[in-house]
């Protein structure tokens, strides 16, 4: 008998002979039947087919061979006897349509109770070593499997083992054969050709776990031992990964946790190509499941009877770094990560594990001795942020805990090239920001030296420099990031550091998470020296202050609140109350300092920022009534103001807001500070370089010789007697102001600035009395009368001809009759606060184009700019006579 | 058309983030076609990414802490400055936009008047006070957002008991306030239709409100030395254990912004504040004049 030539033949003379089978077992012709059988199992001889080819075959051959097992059983013994058969299967001619038969009757035989169990199983094991082509060998070993399944004797359960691991040994070393079959150059065929087959020894593993059941006993006495022995023995990469992988699946964790030696033992022996962390990893992953399933089931007390699980781990750990130097770091450090995890997962309080690690890590780094090649940089950075931990919470709390507590975090971090320690600062400052956002504290920094501890972890993100170099910004949407030269950023541009921005940000945090105290005094004191300490190291960022201190000097301002309120808001002991006013002073002078050192190390750059922080800080002074610091803080704005503030367009916004400020001031009014500072202030106005900034500056200032209520404090116009106010001053300043104007030479600015004033006088005039104001109808109606005569000289300077004449042209050339309405409706243009000429758009949405200076080919435009202004503001006066009669005598 | 207007984050300086509520209002709808920054907002990387997700299309004018120029960005070398004053146009309306560190006297009425006269607006959208408030005047609309952060503020600070007295007042006033925080942005839009016809009410409403806010303030201010009266009387001297809110230290009011939908020549305003974990939603309607 002789197989087919293809595979599509073979399977249809198995299908034949199948059919020609079951009818003789119909006709109850047994020896035919046999034949058959036989017949068809020829084709399992078959040489030269692919394992999924030959897994077809077997498929059908085993659907018949059961169908002819079920009969043996059925007619036995009234028919014929199984034993006699199972000796006559023995003259098949050849081997493997032989084996199958016997296993078939053998199995059958099994079947019935008056069998000898124990000497079939022995013989037809025996037997099938007849079979050494691997993967026919295979196949018929995993056919005795199958049929075995359920006719194992009861209560053997040694006898079983060692039958499932008698047949998996020789599996196996079939398995491993197949590797060295054929030419060398199929070795990667041959590989993958394996792979396919990797089922059938795995399932004699699954076998062996459903009869091992619970008994860790026999498992790990008499099962694991052999197992791992061949695992070790062969030699073999493939099925070395693959088994130990197996085993790690199929047997229960319970078995693991009491076997972990032998288990981690032996990947000490494995073929040196084994990667290794793969098996380790899949352990750990069972290891931590487990955790998972038993904390769903509450039995808190498998965990702590575990107490050593790390040990075992990190002895492995050390024993395989002596004795496997070879392995790459792409091999080491997941296995310190997946250990790392383990015991997050089950010690999770236990933070001097991680810290071991940490620590070991550091030294395999610097053991390493050259940069660590940019491919292996990434598994650093999973160490430190954690990353692939799926079964850890990657809380806030958790990266205070392991930065507070693990010392070698910062040496390992402190190990990594700059660009990869500023990422891993940054995302830790992300985790760390994010407990911000769920509004509650999550944890606390207990003291100043753990925040200590996470600053000098964020020291190189503070002292960070973004150079051409390290320039890595990410650049999306915005495009925010910066290609810009040192002399070119001190020209008041600025550049968004979205790392700084997280550092400033971490300040606002830190001091949220302070350990509560009784005494609020003892809380002050414990935030000012935490902030000091933010401050210190923040300074060591040289010109990245500018991005970190406004947020040290905002928090110093919220101290400054804070004791206020607490000291006037409480009745206190005097002692108390004296700490508390020492305690401002002090917090002013660390404000000051701050303000100082930025202005000293950032230079031009933020000079207009350094100006409005003194304003504020003297602004809270005030309002604390704490007129000395006021007037100094005051005082420094102005040194800043005449020395470095130098723009112009800077100059003229930083003194507007000089004033806006210095008039809601109220405690100045002692010693002449409020005086002094004042005339000051309307002095830098009245000396600014541009004659519309002059005039502009003038005629605010004279809101500074007129305060107006601050309902917040109580003050009530028309019930609050002692507003600062001399209406001779405000006259002064208007006048002055409508001289410069009067002297500009630009006409359209000129006109615009008197309409200005004139709306400067229609708020005094709504406000109080002629007397109190000075400012009266007849000088209003003066006012009116120049800017009339002025606007009508304006108005000369119109260009009408040439306007209209291009206007009809291209009506004659009939060129676009619908665009021709929008020709004629003119652009529009009104004037900013600070003098720049606004276009208003004409589309919804769009953004106003916005100019400093005159465009003269819209003169015509721009000459509405003062007109319409003028328009507007006599409909006001008129509208207003309704409800002032005073109104009624403006004339406009 | 929906224009939301924002200011004063001062984000990082004084403040961490937006409230995340709000980035979740925000976040979820595109339906804002406009940004309005109203100063103080341009320090933070992230901010500006995150309105400009909102929408590409974003006016900006200058806070105190705003430097001169625009951050610099890499696709558009050309210096763009940040401008005190803008006009922008949506439906029938001229809205001017001003931070308010350059109105004097500050937050003054009749200074705001004159501004909004000045650049020729409907609506005048100006911030710096950290404190949200609505009103009409001439004719005119006047919107402050406050602060989208409730960041810390220099000026004379509010104190939370006023606040109380004012959250009352508005709770009485404000009879279609939402308290629904998940309220979508832009399902408003359809509410709208009917409550136009109290418009002129609401307008004066608002106008009332104000007043009475100062006059809130005052009792609350005499309340308070009545108060510290009778503790002088009968306690014995307190130990040092006042807890002050943060909105005390601050000075600022609660986080808020606005929303104006705008349908022609109609201007529906959304009042969004964030208090006490809770996104609220107060609704002024106001129509321009002929």
């Amino acid at each position: 008998m002789s197989y087919s030539e293809t595979l599509e033949q073979a399977l249809i003379v198995v299908r034949q002979q199948a059919v020609l089978m079951q009818k003789c077992i119909q006709q109850r012709k047994l020896m035919d039947a046999l034949k058959h059988a036989s017949m068809m199992l020829t084709e399992l001889r078959k040489p030269d087919l692919s394992p999924k080819q030959y897994y077809e075959l077997y498929i059908m051959v085993f659907d018949s061979l059961s169908l002819l097992s079920s009969y043996l059983t059925d007619n036995h013994p009234k028919i014929h006897h199984l034993a006699d058969l199972y000796e006559l299967v023995q003259y098949a001619g050849n081997v493997v349509p032989r084996l199958y038969l016997m296993i078939t009757v053998g199995t059958s035989y099994l079947k019935c109770t008056d069998s000898p169990r124990e000497e079939i199983l022995k013989d037809m094991i025996e037997m099938c070593r007849g079979v050494q082509n691997p993967m026919r060998g295979l196949f018929l070993r995993y056919y005795l499997s199958q049929r075995t399944k359920q006719l194992l004797p009861d209560n053997a359960i040694e006898f079983n083992s060692n039958f499932v691991i008698n047949n998996f040994i020789e599996m196996n070393k079939l398995w491993v054969r197949l590797q060295h079959q054929g030419p060398l150059k199929e070795r990667e065929q041959r590989t993958k050709e394996r792979k396919e087959l990797q089922i059938l020894i795995g399932s004699q593993l699954v076998r062996l776990s459903q009869i091992v059941d619970d008994n860790l006993v026999i498992y790990k006495d008499n099962m694991l031992p052999v197992i791992l022995e061949q695992v070790v023995q062969c030699r073999d990469v493939v099925s070395q990964e693959y088994l130990l992988d197996v085993v790690c699946q199929v047997f229960p964790d319970e078995f693991h946790l009491s076997t972990l030696d032998s288990l981690l033992g032996s990947t000490l022996h494995m073929n040196p190509d084994v990667s290794i962390n793969k098996n380790v990893l899949t352990l750990i992953d069972r290891l931590n499941g487990y955790i998972d399933r038993k904390e769903q089931e509450q039995e808190q007390d498998t965990i702590q009877g575990n107490s050593n699980l790390f040990e075992v781990f990190w002895n492995y750990l050390k024993t395989l770094n002596e004795e496997r130097p070879d392995l790459s770091l792409h091999q080491f450090i997941p296995l310190v990560e997946s250990i790392m995890a383990l015991s997050l997962r089950w010690y999770p309080d236990n933070l001097s594990n991680l810290n071991i690690l940490y620590g070991f890590t550091a030294q395999k780094c610097r053991d390493y001795g050259r940069a660590i090649p940019q491919n292996a940089e990434y598994l650093f950075a999973n160490l430190l942020i954690l990353q692939n931990f799926r079964h850890v919470n990657r809380s806030a709390a958790l990266f205070y805990n392991i930065i507070s507590q693990c010392d070698a975090f910062r040496e390992l971090l402190s190990l990594q090239n700059m660009v990869l320690q500023k990422n891993i600062i940054d995302t830790l400052l992300d985790i760390l920001l994010s407990a911000s956002r769920e509004n509650e504290i999550l944890f606390v920094i207990d003291s100043k030296a753990s925040l200590e501890k996470l600053l000098s972890v964020m020291e190189p993100l503070i002292r960070f420099r973004v150079t051409s170099t390290t320039r890595r910004f990410s650049n999306d949407a915005l495009g925010l990031s910066d290609d810009l030269t040192e002399d070119e950023e001190g020209n008041s541009s600025w550049v968004l550091d979205p790392s700084q921005e997280k550092l400033a940000q971490f300040c606002h945090l830190s001091l949220r998470l302070l350990p509560i105290e009784c005494k609020q005094y003892l809380n002050v004191e414990n935030q000012v020296e935490y902030l000091l300490l933010l401050r210190n190291w923040y300074y060591r960022g040289d010109k990245n202050i500018k991005y970190t201190y406004p947020a040290i000097i905002s928090n110093f301002w919220k101290l400054i609140r804070k004791s206020y309120l607490l000291k006037t808001r409480q009745k206190l002991s005097r002692k108390t109350e004296n700490d508390y006013s020492n305690m401002i002073k002090q917090l002013f002078k660390y404000a000051s300092r701050c303000i100082n050192d930025l202005f000293n190390v950032c230079g031009s750059s933020v000079i207009d920022t350094v100006y409005k922080l003194n304003i504020q800080s003297a602004s809270l002074a005030d309002q604390l009534s704490i007129g000395e610091i006021a007037y100094d803080f005051f005082s420094q704005a102005f040194t800043v103001f005449e020395e470095s503030l130098s723009d112009l367009k800077t100059q003229f916004q930083a003194l507007v807001y000089m004033i806006q400020s210095l008039q809601k001031t109220r405690s100045l009014y002692q010693e002449n500070y409020y005086d002094t500072l004042i005339v000051r202030c309307t002095l830098h106005g009245s000396r600014l370089l541009r004659k519309q900034d002059q005039c502009r500056a003038v005629y605010l200032c004279s809101h500074l010789w007129w305060a107006t209520e601050i309902a917040v404090i109580g003050e009530e116009e028309g019930t609050t007697a002692d507003f600062y106010r001399e209406g001779k001053r405000v006259l002064e300043c208007l006048q002055r102001s409508l001289r410069v104007a009067d002297s500009t030479m630009d006409n359209i600015q000129s006109c615009q600035l008197m309409v200005e004033i004139l709306n400067r006088c229609l708020y005094y005039f709504i406000h109080g009395d002629e007397h109190d104001t000075h400012v009266s109808v007849k000088y209003i109606n003066g006012l009116i009368e120049l800017i009339k005569t002025n606007l009508r000289s304006l108005k000369l300077e119109e260009q009408i001809p040439e306007q209209q004449q291009s206007t009809t042209r291209l009506q004659d050339l009939h060129i676009d009759g619908q665009d021709s309405t929008e020709l004629s409706s003119r652009k529009k243009f009104v004037m900013g606060l600070d003098g720049t000429y606004i276009e208003i758009p004409r589309t919804n949405g769009s953004p106003a184009s916005i100019s400093n200076k005159l465009n003269s080919m819209y003169i015509n435009e721009m000459i509405y700019i003062p007109l319409e202004h003028f328009d507007r503001t006599c409909e006001y006066i008129v509208n207003q006579r309704e409800i002032d009669d005073r109104f009624k005598v403006i004339v406009v | 058309m929906l224009v939301l207007a924002l200011s004063d984050a001062h984000i990082p300086d004084r403040a961490i983030d937006l409230p995340s509520k709000f980035k979740k209002l925000l976040g979820v709808s595109n339906k804002i076609s406009q940004v309005i920054l109203l100063g103080n907002c341009t320090k933070s990387y992230e901010f500006l990414k995150f309105v400009n997700e909102v929408s590409s299309n974003v006016v900006i004018v200058r806070g105190e802490y705003d430097n001169g120029l625009l951050p610099v960005s890499k696709h558009s070398r050309a210096r763009e400055s940040i401008p005190i004053n803008t006009v922008v146009r949506q439906g029938a309306f001229k809205i001017g936009c001003c931070s308010g560190y350059t109105v004097v006297p500050k937050n003054d009425p009749l200074s705001l008047l004159a501004l909004a006269r000045q650049l020729d607006v409907d609506i005048l959208l100006w911030g710096g006070t950290h404190n949200v408030e609505a009103f009409t005047l001439e004719g005119k609309f006047f919107v402050n957002p406050g602060s989208c952060t409730g960041a810390f503020n220099t000026d004379w600070p509010f104190s939370t008991e006023d606040e109380d007295k004012q959250d009352e007042t508005e709770g009485m006033q404000n009879q279609d306030e939402e308290t629904d925080q998940t309220a979508e942005i832009g399902q408003q839009q359809e509410k709208e239709e009917k409550d136009q016809k109290n418009m002129q009410d609401q307008n004066q409403d608002q106008n009332q409100e104000n007043q009475t806010h100062e006059k809130g303030n005052d009792e609350e201010i005499n309340r308070d030395q009545g108060q510290n009266k009778s503790e002088e009387e009968g306690k014995e001297p307190v130990e040092d254990d006042l807890e002050l809110s943060e909105l005390d230290i601050d000075g600022s009011n609660t986080p808020s912004f606005c929303l104006l939908d705008i349908q022609s020549s109609t201007c529906t305003l959304y009042i969004y504040i964030y208090i006490d974990g809770e996104v609220k939603v107060d609704k002024v309607v106001y129509q321009k004049e002929d």
